[in-house]
């Protein structure tokens, strides 16, 4: 459970100890890269959560997410589309759905555990 | 334990990754959002305004500080001419005092070594120079000023000026306008005429520049001016 968080801890104090300039025509696409790896993050926590978790899924969501999101912004750029927003709309959608779902799990998994320890609890006054 | 294992590292690195990303965008994004071209128009206009009000108070400012370096400027200047003129009053002072060596046209008047002379003839002399606008007089390189006293001598027998000696020929100089002083001398009935009568000729020599030298300082140790500030 702390080596996720403890990852991320490391990740950030990577980012903010490393000066890595990023023009500022870039800075839009980072910014939908940083989205996309953020959805593909719940996604892989709401896997687990429903026990259908693979790390080559995750992993592999996780890269070609965040390019093809960057890629596409750029392009849309080149084209005069802006798909960007297409990227940041689907990728926003499916992020909440994705944390809507996580909440939903973890809740009822709560709910199940405490329904458990009161049926034992019960069980155990009935004896 | 084994389903744990499995995911922890997959989902160790991408939180890695994903901080990683997530701070350099966020530093991107304080760069970005501190940039001009990206501020809203009106926060430029406002940012404008302020400068604006700004630049003309240090404007204002600037001139002020101008105004007083220039009356600071007057002032030295004054404070420059004052000193000037507070000098060349002093110096003036001290050339009619007989303190600084001076220099300028003027007239000798030599009186041989046998001359039946008397101090008072040399007083005389000395008297018609300075009616006849002498500025400065020296006799044997002694200038005469106010507390000069010439005197007979009744101890060594002698003509005394200053306490000192006066040796023959002597030479009595004076600055002024040599025509001047040469025609007062020989006034008729004058004093030219007067010691004429005792076989004295002394002889008149026009010069067109005369240096006398300076006296010593009076001892002042009792004076004071009475209406001193």
């Amino acid at each position: 459970m702390w080596l996720p968080l403890l990852g991320l801890l490391i990740g950030i104090v990577i980012g903010s100890t490393l000066y890595i300039p990023i023009p500022g025509a870039f800075a839009k696409y980072l910014s939908v890269a940083v989205l996309a790896s953020l959805d593909s993050v719940f996604g892989g926590l709401k896997s687990i959560l429903e026990d259908r978790f693979d790390g080559a899924i995750l992993l592999t969501g996780f890269f070609t997410n965040a390019l093809l999101a960057a890629l596409l912004a750029y392009l849309g750029d080149r084209l005069g589309v802006d798909l960007y927003l297409a990227a940041v709309f689907a990728f926003g959608v499916r992020l909440f759905q994705n944390l809507a779902i996580i909440r939903r799990e973890v809740l009822a998994g709560w709910l199940k555990k405490r329904h458990l320890a009161a049926a034992r609890e019960n069980k155990n006054g009935q004896c | 334990m084994d389903n744990a294992k499995k995911w922890q590292i997959p989902v160790f690195i991408t939180f890695l990754l994903l901080g990683f990303l997530l701070s350099v965008q966020f530093r991107t994004q304080q760069i970005f959002l501190s940039d001009l071209s990206l501020q809203k128009t009106d926060d430029l206009v406002l940012m404008l305004k302020k400068l604006h009000d700004k630049r003309g108070e240090l404007a204002k400012e600037l001139s002020e500080l101008e105004k007083q370096q220039r009356t600071f400027n007057a002032d030295v200047n004054a404070g420059e001419t004052l000193t000037k003129g507070l000098r060349q009053d002093y110096q003036r002072q001290q050339i009619a005092l007989g303190l600084l060596p001076v220099q300028g046209p003027g007239i000798t008047i030599t009186i041989s070594t046998d001359s039946p002379i008397v101090y008072l003839d040399l007083v005389d002399i000395i008297n018609e120079l300075w009616a006849s606008q002498a500025e400065a007089i020296a006799v044997n390189e002694q200038r005469v000023t106010p507390w000069t006293n010439i005197f007979w001598n009744k101890q060594n027998l002698s003509l005394t000026m200053n306490g000192r000696e006066i040796a023959f020929p002597c030479t009595i100089k004076a600055i002024g306008n040599p025509e001047k002083l040469e025609s007062g001398l020989r006034l008729l009935g004058g004093v030219l005429d007067h010691l004429a009568i005792y076989k004295v000729y002394p002889v008149i020599k026009r010069h067109q520049n005369l240096e006398l030298p300076a006296a010593s300082p009076p001892d002042i140790r009792y004076l004071t001016a009475t209406n001193s500030e």
